[in-house]
């Protein structure tokens, strides 16, 4: 074959489709043939640059245009640029930047100034400790009610006291002046003497009370 | 049974436009890629790309799932409407050489140090400044074999040429730019 020939075989030579036969046919021509192996290894190296050549992403505001041109409609964000969009990129604008600035001094003073009133206004809004007043105020009507019984049992002793010794008193009384009647003979009144007369010996100490 | 961009491309046309969202965000960067390889900037292939959907949009009803795969008649709606401003325009000459360096922006992002990602640079420059050499016939089937990936019978669809040519097209194409390396590397080792 001559040169002519192998170059218009080289490129499928490259790509290894040519038929066994003429592969070796080139084959042949190549290792004798300087100019044509060299012509080889350089179209060997573009196809390895085209491969390596670089392939552009697609800009996504070109998307937008293309999108907004024909449909009409914009592009639909994904979860993370919407994220981006609402999120993040205000978070990195210089307003925001001096709003944080603000809100962190107004907080720095805010926390100065009511630091000194931190564990009580923590007592005042601590389930713990609204759970522990509960008890106390608890165990206080307890012990309230605990009290006003014992004072009743008090009195109730004293009350009992009492009326015993006064019944006791008045029983001593009547038993002192319940003595027989030494009488004479004389009725005194009507009802009276008929009971005497039922019962003579009968001792009556109602008759004798003082009036 | 319909795939999933002919389903998306039903309910398009019945009004869906998340599912047109869906189209331009399926191919998008297709199109974009698409236009770079031929116009070698971007500001160009962001018009074209734009363009391009604009005319897929309007044409929209006149694909039939029967001509072929959705994927094959918008590759070919972006490819006409580039030519078509290639011809007009001569704009791929005009612009020739003037790109500025890609290094931004870039997928590949597996380049392991500063040096390579410079040889890579450079490769990519010579290859552009190469392209811009090439007639616009090996271009355009260097662009969409090598550069696109397609397989040769898609590309015959595509340019509606039999396959034969396609091959001899690339075939071509490649010597060429294997030559201006070398004259290339000859100029800088003199």
């Amino acid at each position: 074959m001559e040169c002519p020939n192998i170059e218009g075989r080289l490129s499928e030579y490259a790509e290894r489709s040519l038929p066994p036969e003429e592969m070796a046919q080139v084959a042949e021509h190549l290792h004798a043939c300087s100019s044509c192996s060299t012509l080889l290894e350089e179209m060997r190296i573009i196809l390895l640059t085209c491969k390596s050549f670089p392939s552009l992403d697609l800009d996504v505001n070109l998307l937008e245009r293309i999108l907004l041109r024909t449909s009409g409609r914009p592009r639909t964000r994904t979860w993370r640029e919407k994220l981006n969009e609402y999120i993040v990129r205000p978070l990195l604008t210089p307003r925001f930047a001096v709003g944080a600035v603000l809100s962190l001094l107004f907080i720095s003073l805010t926390v100065t100034l009511v630091r000194p009133r931190v564990p009580v206004v923590a007592s005042l809004v601590s389930p713990t400790e609204w759970i522990h007043r509960l008890d106390r105020g608890v165990q206080g009507i307890y012990a309230e009610g605990l009290r006003a019984y014992d004072k009743k049992n008090e009195w109730q002793a004293q009350f009992t006291f009492l009326k015993n010794n006064v019944f006791h008193k008045l029983g001593f009384m009547i038993e002192q002046l319940d003595v027989p009647v030494q009488t004479n003979g004389k009725q005194k009144s009507g009802e009276p003497r008929q009971q005497q007369d039922k019962n003579p010996g009968q001792k009556s100490s109602m008759l004798l009370l003082p009036t | 049974m319909l795939s999933s961009d002919e389903r998306l491309v039903e309910r398009c046309l019945h009004g869906d436009d998340s599912a047109w969202e869906g189209i331009v965000n399926t191919y998008g960067r297709r199109i974009y890629n698409l236009s770079y390889r031929y116009s070698s900037r971007t500001d160009e292939a962001e018009d074209l790309t734009q363009e391009i959907f604009i005319r897929v949009y309007q044409n929209l009803k006149s694909f039939r799932t029967d001509a072929g795969s959705f994927h094959n008649w918008i590759l070919k709606v972006g490819r006409n409407l580039i030519i078509d401003r290639y011809r007009q325009a001569r704009r791929f000459q005009q612009s020739a050489g003037t790109e500025e360096m890609e290094t931004m922006n870039l997928k590949d992002d597996k380049v392991p140090n500063p040096q390579r990602a410079a040889e890579q640079a450079e490769a990519a420059r010579f290859l552009r400044e190469g392209l811009q050499k090439l007639s616009p016939e090996l271009k355009e089937a260097i662009i969409l074999r090598d550069l696109e990936g397609m397989p040769y019978q898609e590309i015959a669809s595509l340019l509606s040429i039999p396959e034969g040519t396609v091959k001899s097209r690339i075939n071509r194409g490649r010597l060429e730019l294997a030559k201006l390396l070398s004259k290339r590397r000859v100029q800088m080792g003199s």
